[in-house]
């Protein structure tokens, strides 16, 4: 065959050249990676520590004495049933906010974002001190609720308003996030198929979007179980877990705090535990 | 009967078409990307509003922007869309992918699944989730979820674009036959001329959202109405030739690289010759670049040729166009067919 000027001939790419990892020398390779793990161990055990600094402390005994007296699970009971409805009011009132959110279809998306970032953004402290001004009593929001016979200070409803507050950016940018990764592609083909868009929502929508807002949903639990900075401003009584640790420091000092600490773990980290183990679970089975 | 005549504003042109494909026909529109091929399937799909138009299917108003303004949502359309991306569910197994769209009676539904699992060969993967199977798998089971779903129209996007060449074809095919089974109306749309003519029975060339010809897919190609549809179909070189007098001013001749026999065939088309600047291998032929007086000209033939050596070919029964770049009646077929075409000699 006679031979063609428009062919070139590419020179052998020199031994072991491989493009941009080359020449490292073995040693610094591996002093890189050490160096790399051992800095991974030292975070992880420093997240980690506060709560191996928990059950190193804990005693039996001082377990059996604080949650033995009279009235120590009402908290608990108060902060399980205030977390729920939390989580009520969040599923109801965020999950349609979060997928406006994630498909883009609110005028000004940036706007509302913005909104949602700034109750992130704000010290818990401080929404609990402006709460005060918005649903307190001598405010327009407080003169309808007690026309209603309500209040939000120092009630049930004050202590769901503030872990509401404390916990619904967590969940509606989680569940934001959670939606941006279902494929509209998908939605599309299933409203092809015939599904109106309610359906399709049901069908596949949630069900891709499961893993991330079981995730979103679990850590606004946590936070909502956690709620403090707010909550010890509008709803002091009754007394929530977070509040109970908080007074039993004041009053009777750290070490019969603790037991409550680790009830507000045992209650709070379960779900999200759960939620978590359950999505990435769910996550592989679609990989495959 | 698909019938749409439809209009739609894009960035850059307006989209204009006027179809009508009939049950079990097949059409294929081809154009190059960002012609607009996109676009009509998706106006015919409900996912694009026409600005303009009216979209017909078995007597049903899908979109009509005339009054009574109609516009039917994509899920009460009955119209199936397959893309590239198969699109499967990937939290549903393979089975509840292909009964998704599946209404009516569970019985039937089971039996027909059967079925089609076993002709599309999807049988033994029914219970598998979609992220185990192959990408050939996948388009199967995205076939026969359309089928099951008893769409009126099937409108296929570059479904196979990018599988491997014999795989595309086996899985055209099986859409070919499925298609003229159950006499649906099919639109396909492609950029590769011969992906094209594996699906259709009509073809349509579309250029800037217009339709510039249609016809049988062969003849298409063989005679293109214009310059620019013959560039789309494969015509790489244009050569001048001399004026005539029947032809005055420049008239040129669209040469197909595929459509060349070398020597010297007058009796066949256009003689040329001209010197051989490269000659490099194209699949099992010889692409080989020549030099004749007016044009460039590309060939790819069965034999190698040496560079710069004279070479004589002949373009079969080339198309030849105006100034204007419209199909002009070729060249006046005298008593001796030698002088059907006159012999454009380069520098040799």
């Amino acid at each position: 065959m006679a031979a063609s000027p428009t062919v070139t001939v590419t020179p052998p790419a020199p031994e072991g050249g491989r493009p941009g990892g080359a020449a490292v020398p073995r040693g610094l390779r591996y002093a890189n990676r050490s160096l790399a793990i051992t800095g991974t161990a030292i975070i992880w055990v420093a997240l980690l520590g506060p709560v191996i600094a928990l059950l190193t402390h804990l005693s039996w005994h001082s377990i059996k004495t604080s949650l033995s007296s009279p009235g120590a699970f009402e908290p608990l009971i108060l902060s399980v049933e205030s977390g729920a409805v939390t989580l009520g009011v969040l599923v109801l009132l965020g999950t349609p906010l979060a997928w406006a959110l994630a498909r883009g279809t609110l005028p000004f998306p940036r706007v509302w974002e913005a909104g949602v970032l700034a109750t992130l953004l704000l010290p818990p402290l401080v929404i609990g001190l402006l709460l005060v001004f918005m649903v307190g009593p001598f405010t327009p929001i407080g003169h309808l609720l007690s026309g209603l016979n309500l209040s939000a200070t120092d009630t049930f409803l004050a202590l769901v308003i503030a872990q509401v507050y404390e916990s619904a950016p967590y969940y509606i940018l989680g569940a934001q996030a959670a939606f941006s990764g279902v494929d509209p592609r998908l939605e599309q083909q299933a409203a092809l198929l015939g599904d109106p868009p309610r359906r399709v929502f049901r069908r596949v929508t949630v069900p891709l979007a499961a893993p991330g807002l079981a995730m979103a949903l679990a850590i606004s639990w946590a936070r909502a179980m956690g709620a403090f900075g707010a909550v010890v401003i509008i709803a002091y009584h009754p007394t929530a877990l977070p509040l109970q640790i908080w007074t039993t420091l004041q009053e009777t000092g750290l070490p019969s705090a603790l037991p409550f600490a680790l009830v507000l773990l045992v209650v709070a980290l379960p779900l999200p535990l759960a939620a978590y183990i359950w999505s990435a679970r769910a996550r592989s089975r679609r990989r495959g | 009967m698909l019938e749409a005549d439809v209009e739609v504003d894009r960035r850059d042109f307006t989209v204009r078409a006027a179809l009508t494909v009939a049950p079990g026909e097949r059409l294929a529109l081809f154009g190059p990307s960002g012609a607009g091929k996109t676009t009509i399937l998706e106006m015919i799909a409900g996912l694009v509003r026409p600005r303009r138009g009216l979209i017909l299917l078995g007597g049903r108003v899908l979109t009509s922007t005339d009054r009574p303004v109609t516009v039917i949502p994509p899920w009460r359309r009955r119209v199936g869309l397959l893309r590239q991306d198969p699109g499967l569910f990937p939290h549903l197994s393979v089975r509840a992918n292909l009964l998704y769209g599946r209404q009516g009676s569970d019985a039937e539904a089971a039996s027909e699944l059967t079925e089609l699992a076993r002709v599309l060969g999807i049988d033994e993967l029914l219970r598998s989730m979609p992220a185990r199977l192959s990408g050939g798998q996948a388009h199967r089971v995205a076939l026969g979820r359309l089928l099951l779903s008893h769409c009126d129209a099937l409108l296929l996007d570059e479904p196979y674009t990018g599988l491997d060449a014999s795989l595309s074809r086996t899985l055209t095919d099986l859409v070919v036959s499925l298609v003229a089974e159950r006499a649906v109306p099919s639109i396909l749309v492609a950029h590769e001329l011969a992906e094209a003519q594996a699906f259709a029975d009509r073809l349509a060339v579309l250029d800037s959202g217009e339709v510039l010809q249609t016809g049988e897919p062969g003849a298409v190609v063989l005679s293109p109405a214009t310059r620019r549809v013959a560039e789309l179909v494969g015509y790489t070189s244009f050569v001048p030739l001399p004026a005539s007098p029947g032809q005055p001013g420049a008239a040129v001749a669209a040469i197909h690289p595929d459509r060349v026999v070398a020597g010297r065939r007058p009796e066949r088309g256009l003689v040329l010759d001209g010197m051989v600047t490269s000659c490099r291998p194209a699949g099992a032929l010889w692409e080989v670049t020549v030099m004749t007086g007016a044009a460039t000209v590309t060939g790819r033939f069965p034999e190698p040729v040496a560079s710069r050596r004279e070479l004589v070919f002949t373009a079969i029964d080339p198309p030849v166009f105006g100034s204007d770049g419209a199909s002009v009646a070729r060249q006046p077929v005298s008593a001796d067919r030698d002088t059907r075409w006159v012999r454009w000699t380069g520098v040799g």
